[in-house]
């Protein structure tokens, strides 16, 4: 006799977002990317619908980066100077379907840009790089909170996914988002509760649920990875169980955090690039639905194991 | 050194103390009681007094840190004080009386038999009588009289026994007060003094201490009196207390506080009532287990000690006399029995008073103070946790926070469109600060007029009642014009956050106890609510913050001061005394820090009203 495996009936479905905009849905990008729509937890494909795959997203900035180790920007050498060569390097080298933005020039301790500059930056960027994006404030809540709203109606009807939206700056990130047809990532210090209550907060101003991604704040192998993703799974357990409020998309910065690691640093041959990958395995498992990498190695290693997971799909 | 005068008004009390003593530790020594809710750390601010110096100018100062170094005088301003104003002591106890009368017309009452009761006897028409001794033939008397006859008598009255029968010709008044299952003779009166006996009940609470004379032949409550406890001065809540018992003498002087206060209230009682001290011969208090340690003088110590242990729960009844309590110097003690360290007699004394042991439905009883306590069951089980609320409901750690007495708002109303306030003061006066029926509803009218957002952020802040602070933004309920003090009223968003944790750790508390004793929060078909916010409270805005959940409206009971109630029901019925004993044994203490449970519930409690709005339906936007 045959032997039943159990299965998991889930009431719960994760919503799916839609990254990017087509000629036909009013922009100007060459293609959009689904992310969400789990029915199950990841890889069970037997206990329910995995329509999509996770993604990786390669991040780019807007200014040369000035304290990235050696391991990682010798790989990008000169194309870090210009955000369009850097990004181009990506798409052409590495087959990039999708391009993080980090706005770090904004930042007040970097080069403190105004938001108009980095507003006609984004309009720039967009005219010349037509992958769907994601937009990244500078970090800074004051300065995000006159800055992202600049850029979301820069990148308007883009369809981008601009970030973070936190407790503090949530309302003038939404609104605008709101009004320019985008996607917002919600930030939360690795509480469940907190990214509940952020998705309730955004969701009271109008922005549907449907519109949120929620970055959970992860950290990297050694430096946090089991707490980050046991908060993943929980999320995803109560989402999966009904919990509307919680049924969002993960975006995971991994290299923003891998690249911290001193490990990462060692000089080791390809040990960043692994610390990298490890992360970014362990987090598609936790359920990440989007990982923004920085190594060009490391996404294209993370896209592989990605393809051999979804192999059937 | 020097020493120098220094006069308090509005007592008009004049007291001579040594250069560099705080206006605080002088105002202590002369009885004038200032609120000090830091213990005098100078960090509360709740002490401000006006220092008047030679040429009549004032200047506002903390009474704590503020040294004497010359002669002058000190306005202590109402909201400074702590005392009860006359007004609101009746107007605190109209709704309690009320209120008893009501339940014992419901037929829920215990049957009249109170702990100590006289007994007119006359041993001259005893016809056994010849051979017996004066002490059996007493007792014969009193069994055939009473149908009490296991007693003791203690060497006191033996000795006097002799003379006492031969001079009053036999006839004698004997009160027998319940002791050990039994009873004892605690008393012999010469003639018949029957007709008087009074006795006395207490709610011994951190805060507030309520007493209550009552007729003990006819049931009935001859007079209340309310007052604050005074060992504020050394702290608001019962952690600092213990923590300053420790401190050399501090035991004493707490004991001696609260056994003062008490006499205070006792005097007072029984000079308003026109009965003799001699004719008190029992007295009940209920309050929880650190405030009975410190009444008996019980080092308290170990209650905040791993794995936090009383010295006692019960404690057999005493001769008041040895508690320092002053009635008749025969008279007994009757403490309400406790459960464990952080759910004390006071609760006891709730579940008894509310019934809830005897229903048939799952009923909950919540006692809102600086200790949240809640107790679940019904007449075949009760669980019961308390949870560190900590004193925001009773307007302590808060900006403009202050406790239910006159000059306190205790209802707000927001009008949406402009945020226009219109308040409810206690008293009719001009408003000193908000009382925790104040905040709840304040804070329910930010949240529906949009001023907050669900996390208790303010939002909004575009209007002249919205301001930023030191410590956030802050919303101006009162402007100054309006204020006793001249000040603005604000609550700041410091506030919002420590009343959000406050009812964060009251909700979790009962939805812990419901789910770890697998019910529904559906399931609880009676909620009773005993606190000291009594009849200003509102439901619904309490539903609307999270703090009570989400129920039918009618399924809620205020019952306000459930352990005096109790403590009453107690003195009245020996019934009632046995009961609480019983209660006592049948609760299940259960610990919340040993809870892992408990930490997710409260973090998801941290929201308006709920991370989990399918528990507040009327809510859901």
């Amino acid at each position: 006799m045959a032997v039943q495996l159990m299965q998991e009936k889930w009431q719960g479905v994760i919503s799916t977002v839609t990254i990017g905009a087509t000629k036909e849905d009013g922009g100007s990008r060459s293609s959009t990317i689904k992310i969400g729509a789990e029915e199950s937890l990841p890889c069970l494909f037997k206990e329910g619908a995995i329509p999509n795959k996770p993604r990786v997203a390669f991040e780019v900035w807007d200014v040369p980066p000035v304290d990235w180790p050696r391991e990682l920007s010798q790989e990008f050498s000169d194309s870090l100077n210009d955000p369009f060569v850097w990004a181009g390097k990506c798409i052409k080298d590495y087959n990039a379907e999708l391009i993080c933005l980090r706005l770090q020039g904004a930042h007040p301790d970097y080069q403190d840009k105004s938001p108009e500059e980095e507003a006609a930056f984004i309009k720039e960027f967009i005219r010349r790089v037509n992958l769907p994006l994601i937009i990244l404030g500078c970090g800074d809540d004051a300065k995000d909170n006159l800055l992202l709203p600049a850029c979301s109606e820069a990148a308007r009807g883009e369809r981008c996914l601009i970030g973070n939206a936190t407790q503090e700056n949530y309302k003038a990130i939404a609104a605008s988002a709101m009004a320019d047809g985008h996607s917002i990532i919600a930030e939360s210090p690795i509480d469940v509760n907190i990214a509940k209550q952020l998705n309730i907060l955004i969701c009271d101003t109008g922005l549907p649920l449907e519109r949120i991604v929620i970055d959970p704040t992860i950290g990297a192998l050694g430096y946090g990875l089991e707490y980050a993703y046991s908060i993943m799974e929980r999320a995803r357990l109560a989402a999966l169980s009904g919990d509307k409020t919680l049924a969002s998309p993960f975006i995971c910065f991994v290299g923003q955090e891998a690249w911290r690691a001193k490990e990462a640093k060692s000089g080791e041959p390809s040990q960043g690039v692994m610390w990298e990958v490890i992360t970014a395995a362990s987090l598609i498992q936790a359920g990440a639905d989007l990982l923004v990498m920085r190594h060009p190695d490391a996404a294209v290693k993370a896209g592989k194991f990605i393809d051999k997971l979804f192999y059937k799909k | 050194m020097n020493r120098y005068k220094v006069t308090f008004y509005p007592d008009n009390k004049v007291v001579e103390v040594v250069e560099g003593t705080t206006i605080l530790s002088a105002a202590i020594s002369c009885g004038v009681y200032i609120n000090s809710p830091c213990s005098g750390d100078g960090v509360c601010g709740k002490c401000k007094v006006m220092v008047i110096d030679e040429d009549g100018k004032g200047r506002l100062s903390l009474a704590c840190t503020s040294r004497i170094h010359q002669d002058f005088r000190v306005d202590v301003p109402l909201e400074s004080r702590l005392e009860l104003d006359p007004e609101i002591k009746n107007a605190a106890f109209e709704s309690q009386e009320a209120e008893f009368k009501s339940v014992d017309s419901s037929g829920l009452g215990f049957k009249h038999d109170p702990l100590s009761k006289k007994i007119y006897l006359d041993l001259q028409s005893l016809d056994t009588g010849e051979t017996l001794s004066d002490l059996d033939r007493l007792c014969c008397a009193v069994s055939k009289a009473s149908g009490i006859s296991p007693l003791q008598a203690n060497l006191f009255n033996i000795r006097y026994l002799g003379e006492l029968l031969r001079s009053c010709g036999w006839k004698v008044t004997v009160t027998l007060a319940k002791k050990n299952n039994g009873y004892e003779i605690i008393l012999i009166e010469p003639q018949d003094n029957s007709a008087n006996n009074f006795g006395l009940s207490f709610d011994i609470g951190t805060t507030t201490i309520s007493g209550q004379l009552i007729n003990l032949n006819k049931g009935v409550i001859l007079g209340s009196r309310i007052a604050y406890n005074s060992q504020a001065i050394f702290g608001a809540d019962v952690i600092t207390r213990i923590i300053y018992s420790g401190k050399e003498g501090g035991l004493e002087k707490l004991h001696n506080l609260v056994s003062v206060t008490i006499n205070q209230m006792i005097k007072e009682l029984v000079e308003g009532c026109r009965v003799s001290l001699n004719d008190l011969t029992s007295i009940v208090c209920s309050g929880n287990t650190t405030m009975i340690h410190l009444l008996l003088k019980i080092n308290p110590a170990y209650i905040r000690i791993d794995p936090y242990l009383p010295v006692a729960n019960s404690i057999p009844p005493l001769r008041a006399s040895e508690a320092g309590i002053n009635i008749n110097p025969r008279g007994l003690l009757y403490c309400v029995p406790g459960v464990a360290s952080y759910v004390g007699g006071d609760i006891t004394a709730g579940i008894l008073s509310s019934r809830l042991y005897k229903m048939k439905d799952l009923s909950l009883l919540i006692d809102i103070g600086t200790n949240g306590e809640v107790a679940l069951g019904n007449e075949e089980f009760i669980v019961a946790s308390a949870a560190s609320a900590g004193p925001a409901f009773e307007g302590s750690g808060l900006t403009c926070g202050m406790r239910a007495l006159t000059g306190a708002i205790e209802s707000i109303k927001i009008k949406p469109d402009d945020f226009s306030v219109s308040y409810s003061v206690i008293g009719n006066v001009k408003a000193c600060g908000i009382c925790g029926s104040g905040y709840i509803s304040l804070l329910s009218g930010m949240l529906s007029s949009g001023i907050i957002d669900k996390s208790g952020k303010i939002t909004n802040t575009a209007n002249k009642r919205l301001r930023a602070s030191d410590s956030g933004c802050e919303f101006i309920v009162a402007f100054g014009a309006e204020t006793n003090t001249g000040e603005d009223i604000v609550i700041t968003e410091a506030d919002i956050e420590n009343l959000k944790r406050a009812k964060a750790a009251v909700y979790s508390a009962l939805s812990v106890l419901i789910r770890h004793m697998n019910f529904k929060i559906e399931d609880i078909r009676n909620i009773f609510i005993a606190g000291g916010f009594g009849t200003s409270l509102d439901i619904d805005s309490a539903v609307r913050i999270g703090l009570l959940p989400d129920l039918e409206r009618k399924r809620f009971s205020f019952i306000g001061n459930s352990a005096l109630a109790g403590a009453r029901d107690v003195l009245l019925s020996s019934q009632a005394h046995d009961e609480t004993e019983e209660i006592a044994r049948k609760v299940t203490y259960f610990e919340l820090s040993n809870d892992s449970a408990y930490m997710d519930e409260y973090m998801a409690a941290l929201f308006f009203p709920h991370t989990d709005l399918s528990r507040f339906p009327s809510f859901k936007s």
